[in-house]
């Protein structure tokens, strides 16, 4: 489909649809409505090969007569006998059958991100945020969602391996035993230590420990470009910030610090919604960040420029003495509006400049803040400890020379996010690698030790807002794999158990009790590190000339969806459709509209990109909001070791970080299919995102939609989907995979339009391909009280609950996909294939058990966590009283960082989705079909946001 | 055409032939749904007292009908859970540690309890994995055991006593007046002391105090999802 189109000369005839999903769409290309129009476009690409015309009468009713016999015959299959396994010994307070939550955390390059692990039987099945901690208020991102499957991950790594053969920890344990005299006989000259960013207090005793017992031992780190958050830094406080200016930076973007920055972006966004302060957000940037797409006003800037953008953003808020540079129109336009919104914020604004800026663009933002007084809108947070690790990037020249003689890798992959790393390590010695797979680095090395999950571990780490959390095993480690504290330890003949260590880390736990509640509440007492005073405000420097903007500039960021690459074994992130592209399974050479125009590229033609003296060549995808000249590629996909799903996935551009010299893209042979889900289950309407300009202001009333009387019940489930607070993070899709056992289908089905996902993302531009509108919206089943597949399914597979839900009955259900075919939303999937009963059984044993296990053959759709509702609902009723307010929290509503997604009672008035859904901002998708929709939607506030491609 | 005369293309006998093929076919097709409809209630299908081979011969009739354990000393899911839950073996022990602890028949407890491994039984009641049961309501509401599960206290050996097919839930979900009895005596065996009438009028009774409506209760959502 789209990898086939194109590229629009200049802006082309409207499809007479002000919203678009991709280029294709907004030049009509021939062919592709055509392929919109049937709602199946896999059925053009079948076994039967070529068009849609080949299927002759007489093949349909082959097929038909076929799978009939067939699906006669599966019935005669008798179900097998089951066995049942009761324990041995009782577990001492859980109930089979009874769901138990434990405080525990996952870690981000370094930063702990507050979970409760949801576990049945004894094994954890969901996670969901710590609503006690102040780093997750209970809500998570995408990646603390699928933390859950790394957990179960068949491909882990599960004996220890010396070179390359498997061998027992007996064996391990007398090799580092070994090395543990040589080391004390040198004093450790010769031994590296390399890691990501540590922000385990307890792992970062044990390192301290290791360099003071061998003082000629050095540790690394391995940040691959990113910051160390664990060096401290500044905390932004989006909740106390009423103006904020972006440049260059994603403070919404993935990473660890997004669910952070985006639960106080939703409650800032609130107050603004009722009444209280403003909530204005100024982005300038290279490339369409979630950010952006969620800016008040957005710029798309080349990252050279936005030293320019500051110096008079710097003037026109009163700074004095800066040099400015002349503007383009849009420019000076965003400079206007974005110092005047700072200027009105005063005391209470926020700029925030992306780390690739220099340094003397941070300083000149801080000198603009302190003109402003702009203090209480962040904290300072002071470095863990006195620990200082040395950049990964001074270790190879070392191991080149010969001066590394033993390298022990924890839980980094330096053979594949360092370039050069393979061919200095042949001058190590000895190397030793601890990890969770047997990847790119335990090839190389010489002994490989299988590392624990965090989530079946003893440990604690350091939360976003710098507190400590405990982290404790949600299940027994199933595999022969030891923590990182206790690879750590075997080094140092240290036996302490996991838990041990912790506690001895944390002298006010000594206390049991106290010891209890940390476990508990999943935080530590009185961990917050005391903000230091905030960075004095430097004088501005001057700011290095812009440099020619005829060039290309490159950004190389981490992967929305994998992020560096560690997370690429993980199909539930693979399979997430990026923010902003809606790319699955793969990364692609992100260009503008302008430049592809210029270079006669279209999606999916193989380019080389060349930065200096390196080069890596990968397809295209065209994305319409990218500054011109800016080319974006992601980090983390092209593993050549590891889990077996993130092998062969994309191509490694890591060999672009940090290359100096001219930007060039040439045309390469060839070209690539990319799985985009951007057209996917697209509906037909004028106006799906709907604004509002300012907060005052109400959408027009829509006419009374129908004869009949709306449905009444109590309780009569409904669902509000604020457009306002939603930024598109896709925390949500991966809850809901999670939660109702959601299968992955693989890159191939998804370029057929097969992808499972019950909740997608709908992205939309508005207006100019160079400079769009972009907005994001959540689409799950719309639960309509007049159900159109209702009216279609000839077997009553999808029938009506007097609740107010739509169900689909599986073992009713005969796949005719009437349904499908009915539903104007199109939330509809249907499982061509078997995709669950060859799992293996780590995966089973990830699967919620109140889900249903779909098999093939059979509609499946948003069921709005009816498992949910029925647990709550037989709750009340044992205890005799109404399911109350807030009782009943869906997955995906649960996840959400902003509080976007409301569900409730709505025949309650004094619920909370009554409240939204009588707001002025509510309106129902597609209203025109009279389908009477329980999910409904508020409207943005545009809030005078006009943007350079359409005037408000 | 019509001027000419055809050949006759078939004998006199097709007609016979053909009633006799017709009838044929029509008593096959009858006796195939009626023995369709016979197979699919029969025991072979339904497995209603059938018995399995299980590791231990437990007999239900021994610990419940003669020793009078109540079922939920073993069963003790059953009132909070959705599952009832099978004992585990240190449940088993607490008793036989003390009773019959040499008997070869109980090896299979023994060595489960020493090495830790759990015992492999046999399900005997068991749902379709697209059907969630709940024990927990049902017990709180007043559903016996014995509905479900029949007279067990009189089974040497554990068999199904009910075809656990969709009829035989919606029996009940649809009038549930007469299976109700006070929770008190959920896991009373014996029938109880009641006219039918009796039972009808207790059953309308908790129906009306919790709500209890038939027209909710026979829908989808409440068993499959």
């Amino acid at each position: 489909m789209s990898e086939d189109t194109p590229l629009p000369t200049g802006l082309p005839q409207a499809t007479g649809q002000a919203y678009w999903r991709g280029l294709d769409e907004l030049v009509d290309e021939p062919g592709f409505m055509a392929t919109l129009a049937e709602r199946f476009p896999a059925l053009a690409t079948g076994p039967f090969s070529g068009e849609a015309g080949d299927w002759r009468r007489r093949d349909i009713l082959k097929c038909l007569g076929g799978a009939v016999a067939l699906a006669g015959l599966d019935g005669c299959e008798r179900r097998p006998d089951e066995e049942a396994l009761p324990a041995v010994v009782a577990d001492e307070d859980g109930t089979p059958g009874v769901a138990r939550f434990y405080a525990t955390a996952v870690e981000l390059d370094g930063v702990a991100q507050p979970l409760l692990g949801k576990t049945r039987e004894g094994r954890p099945v969901k996670l969901e945020g710590n609503p006690e901690h102040p780093a997750s208020l209970g809500a998570t991102d995408a990646f603390g969602q699928a933390a859950l499957l790394d957990l179960y991950d068949p491909d882990r790594s599960a004996a220890p391996l010396e070179r390359g053969t498997p061998t027992t920890w007996a064996r391990a344990e007398d090799a580092l035993t070994g090395l543990r005299a040589a080391l004390d006989a040198s004093g450790g000259a010769g031994f590296r230590l390399l890691t990501g960013p540590v922000g385990s207090p307890t792992l970062r005793r044990q390192i301290a420990g290791l360099l003071a017992r061998w003082p000629g031992a050095r540790w690394h780190l391995l940040a691959s470009g990113r910051t160390d958050h664990t060096a401290g830094g500044d905390l932004p406080r989006l909740d106390r910030a009423e103006a904020v200016v972006c440049l260059d930076a994603d403070p919404l973007g993935p990473g660890p610090w997004q669910v952070w920055n985006a639960t106080r972006w939703g409650q800032r966004r609130r107050a603004f919604q009722g009444g209280a302060g403003s909530a204005s957000l100024y982005v300038a940037e290279p490339s369409p960040t979630i950010t952006g797409v969620t800016a008040t006003r957005r710029l798309a800037a080349a990252p050279s420029r936005i030293g320019v953008l500051l110096a008079a953003l710097a003037a026109r808020v009163g700074v004095a003495g800066v040099a400015t540079a002349p503007l383009t129109s849009p420019e000076r336009a965003w400079v206007d509006a974005a110092g005047d919104g700072l200027a009105k914020a005063r005391g209470r604004g926020l700029i925030l400049v992306g780390k690739d800026q220099p340094a003397s663009a941070q300083a000149l933002a801080a000198a603009i803040e302190a003109h402003l007084g702009n203090g209480a809108t962040r904290t300072a947070l002071p470095p863990l400890d006195a620990l200082v690790p040395v950049d990964a990037a001074a270790l190879l020249p070392d191991m080149a020379a010969g001066r590394v003689r033993t390298l022990l890798v924890l839980g980094a992959n330096p053979a594949y996010a360092l370039p050069g790393f393979a061919e200095a390590a042949a001058r190590v010695a000895t190397r030793l690698h601890a990890g969770l797979h047997v990847d790119e680095t335990a090839q190389l090395a010489h002994w490989h030790l299988p590392l624990a999950h965090l989530l079946e571990s003893w440990s604690d780490g350091r939360a976003a807002d710098g507190s400590a959390v405990p982290i404790q095993p949600l299940v027994r480690p199933w595999l022969d794999a030891r923590s990182r504290h206790a690879v750590l330890g075997l080094l140092l003949g240290d036996s302490k158990d996991d838990r041990t260590r912790v506690r001895e880390t944390w002298p006010q736990l000594s206390d049991d009790a106290a010891w209890e509640e940390a476990l508990l509440k999943g935080r530590i007492a009185g961990s917050e590190p005391a903000a230091v005073s905030p960075r004095p405000a430097a004088a501005p420097a001057p700011l290095s000339p812009p440099s020619p903007t005829d060039g290309l500039s490159l950004v190389v960021r981490p992967d929305p969806c994998v992020w560096d690459g560690s997370l690429a074994g993980n199909p539930w992130l693979q399979e997430l459709p990026k923010p902003l592209t809606k790319l699955t399974w793969g990364n692609a050479v992100h260009v503008s509209p302008a430049l592809a125009r210029e270079q006669g590229l279209k999606n999916g033609d193989m380019v080389r990109l060349t930065a200096g003296d390196r080069s890596v060549t990968g397809p295209v995808w065209i994305l319409p909001g990218q500054e011109r000249h800016t080319v974006l590629v992601h980090l983390g996909h092209g593993r050549r070791a590891g889990s077996k799903v993130a092998q062969g996935v994309g191509f490694d551009v890591h060999p672009l970080l940090g290359a100096t010299g001219p930007v060039r893209l040439e045309r390469a042979d060839g070209s690539a299919t990319l799985a985009s889900t951007q057209q996917h289950f697209a509906m037909e309407e004028d106006e799906f995102v709907r604004f509002v300009d300012t907060l005052a202001d109400t959408l027009p009333p829509e006419p009374a939609s129908s004869f009949y009387p709306p449905q009444k019940s109590s309780p009569a489930w409904g669902m509000a989907i604020d457009l306002d607070l939603c930024i598109g993070c896709n925390a949500c899709v991966v809850a809901c995979v999670a939660e109702n056992n959601v299968p992955m289908v693989g890159a191939e089905q998804v370029a057929k339009g097969r992808e499972m996902h019950w909740l997608r993302v709908d992205r939309y531009y508005r207006g100019d391909p160079d400079d769009p509108v972009h907005a994001f919206q959540p689409v799950p089943c719309m639960h309509c009280e007049d159900a159109p597949c209702e009216m279609g399914c000839p077997v009553n597979a999808t029938v009506h609950s007097p609740d107010g839900l739509n169900l689909q009955v599986y073992n009713r259900c005969i796949g005719t996909r009437t349904c499908s075919a009915y539903c104007p939303y199109k939330v509809r999937r249907f499982n061509w294939f078997d995709l669950t009963s060859k799992d293996p059984p780590e995966l089973r044993a990830a699967r919620n058990p109140e889900v249903t296990v779909r098999s093939r053959g059979v509609m499946e759709k948003c069921t709005y966590c009816i498992q949910r509702i029925s647990a709550a609902r037989i709750t009340a009723k044992k205890e005799d009283r109404a399911i109350a307010e807030g009782e009943v929290v869906t997955a995906c509503q649960a996840a959400c960082p902003t509080q976007a997604i409301v569900f409730g009672d709505v025949s309650r008035p004094d619920s909370a989705v009554s409240t939204r859904k009588a707001g002025g901002r509510d309106y129902d998708l597609l209203a025109e079909a009279q389908t009477r929709p329980r999910t409904t939607y508020q409207a943005r506030i545009r809030s005078g946001e006009s943007h350079g491609g359409e005037e408000a | 055409m019509w001027g000419r005369r055809t050949a006759q293309v078939f004998p006199p006998a097709v007609d016979t032939w053909v009633r006799l093929g017709t009838l044929a076919a029509a008593v096959v097709v009858l006796g195939l749904a009626l023995g369709g409809w016979d197979y699919a209630r029969s025991a072979y299908v339904t497995r209603v007292g059938w018995v399995r081979d299980q590791p231990v011969p437990f007999s239900h009739k021994h610990h419940v009908g003669d020793v009078g354990l109540d079922c939920r000393y073993c069963h003790t899911g059953v009132e909070d859970s959705a599952e009832a839950g099978l004992p585990p073996t240190h449940t088993c022990m607490t008793c036989h540690s003390q009773l019959w602890t040499g008997a070869a028949l109980l090896e299979p407890v023994r060595r489960s309890l020493a090495s830790g491994q759990p015992i492999h039984w046999q399900r005997v009641s068991k749902l379709p994995d697209y059907v969630q049961f709940n024990h927990s309501i049902h017990v709180a509401r007043g559903v016996g055991c014995v509905e479900c599960h029949g007279r067990i206290d009189q089974m040497p050996l554990t068999a199904r006593a009910e075809p656990f097919q969709m009829k035989f839930c919606l029996d009940c979900h649809r009038d549930p007046s007469t299976r109700l009895r006070p929770v008190a005596l959920v896991t009373r065996m014996e029938p109880l002391p009641w006219s039918e009438a009796e039972r009808r009028a207790y059953g309308l009774r908790v129906m009306a105090a919790h709500r209890i409506d038939p027209k909710v209760l026979d829908n989808c959502e409440i068993c499959h999802r």
